[in-house]
């Protein structure tokens, strides 16, 4: 995994990403508007599932999902790039680790939240609060992976 | 006011002290201030997105609601960014990046005045699935490429620093 890991760090994206000027700062403000458009979409959806602005039939609001998809997307790629700047220390990282596992179970709860409400299940709300927390600690760990890096 | 007089005067509040000698500060309010710019992009993409068109049957009276969560979490914003400022005035200041921040927001600010004065009223009568009036369209767009830039010029302040 190691060899893996040094392997794509000391690559051509590695590279672009430490020694260009620019490369790095734009990338990382590519992953910051990708993460207000995936954070927003998420956190209104369940906070509408929740029971704010019911008069939105929930239907209507997924729609926007497309929007949320696009900066999902732009995330993944620049995440992808980002991670090579220093893969072998990130990947070690449990605030890394966290956010990676955060992401993942948000995104599947968010496909559970949407079933329950088409299902019109009683565990909505359950979903919708644990997803919004999720997408939750994956921002906080996101940030805390600047300063936490052990 | 000159840049060094504000410095100072954003250097001599409590607020400061706190920023500098407390480590967990700056991380938690960048945590904040992450958190609110969250809250606030995705309420406008409610709002903006059903005006645009893209949720073109969300109901546009209830839409607004989002609305004052949006100022809600820029007043989270506001009050983290404050703390950033605090800490380090001469960094903020001086840097174009923050500058120009600083100005778009004050333009997004009054293109959502702009909405809340001139199309609010037509725009809560409109029926789902109807399209909103041009003009209206073109605040929301407005309002989306403003809070985008706004975005990216904050994560390149420390970058900007010439």
């Amino acid at each position: 995994m190691d060899q893996l890991l040094l392997a794509y760090e000391n690559g051509a994206v590695g590279l672009f990403i430490r020694e260009s000027i620019w490369g790095y700062p734009i990338v990382l403000a590519s992953h910051a508007v990708g993460m207000a458009t995936v954070l927003g979409v998420a956190w209104m959806l369940c906070l509408r599932v929740l029971g704010f602005a019911k008069g939105i039939s929930i239907t209507s609001l997924d729609k926007l999902f497309i929007v949320g998809w696009a900066g999902f997307l732009l995330n993944l790629i620049s995440g992808i790039v980002l991670f090579a700047g220093s893969a072998s220390v990130y990947f070690y990282q449990w605030t890394f680790q966290l956010k990676l596992g955060a992401i993942i179970l948000g995104g599947i709860l968010l496909k559970f939240v949407m079933n329950e409400v088409r299902a019109n299940g009683s565990k909505q709300k359950l979903l919708a609060a644990l997803c919004a927390f999720c997408w939750l600690v994956g921002v906080v760990t996101g940030r805390l992976m600047a300063y936490v890096t052990a | 006011m000159n840049q060094e007089a504000l410095a100072a005067w954003f250097e001599s509040g409590i607020v400061h002290n706190w920023m500098v000698e407390l480590y967990w500060m700056f991380p938690l309010m960048e945590t904040f201030h992450f958190v609110g710019l969250c809250l606030l992009f995705g309420s406008l993409l409610v709002v903006d997105g059903r005006v645009l068109g893209i949720g073109k049957f969300i109901n546009m009276n209830e839409a607004m609601k989002f609305i004052p969560l949006a100022i809600g979490a820029f007043a989270i914003n506001l009050v983290s960014g404050y703390t950033f400022l605090t800490a380090d005035p001469n960094a903020y200041l001086g840097n174009i990046g923050f500058q120009w921040k600083i100005g778009l927001i004050a333009v997004a600010g009054i293109n959502a005045l702009w909405f809340w004065f001139g199309e609010h009223k037509e725009l809560c009568q409109l029926a789902d699935g109807a399209d909103a009036p041009f003009r209206a369209k073109v605040i929301a767009l407005l309002s989306v490429i403003l809070w985008v830039i706004i975005i990216v010029l904050g994560r390149l302040i420390p970058y900007t620093d010439f």
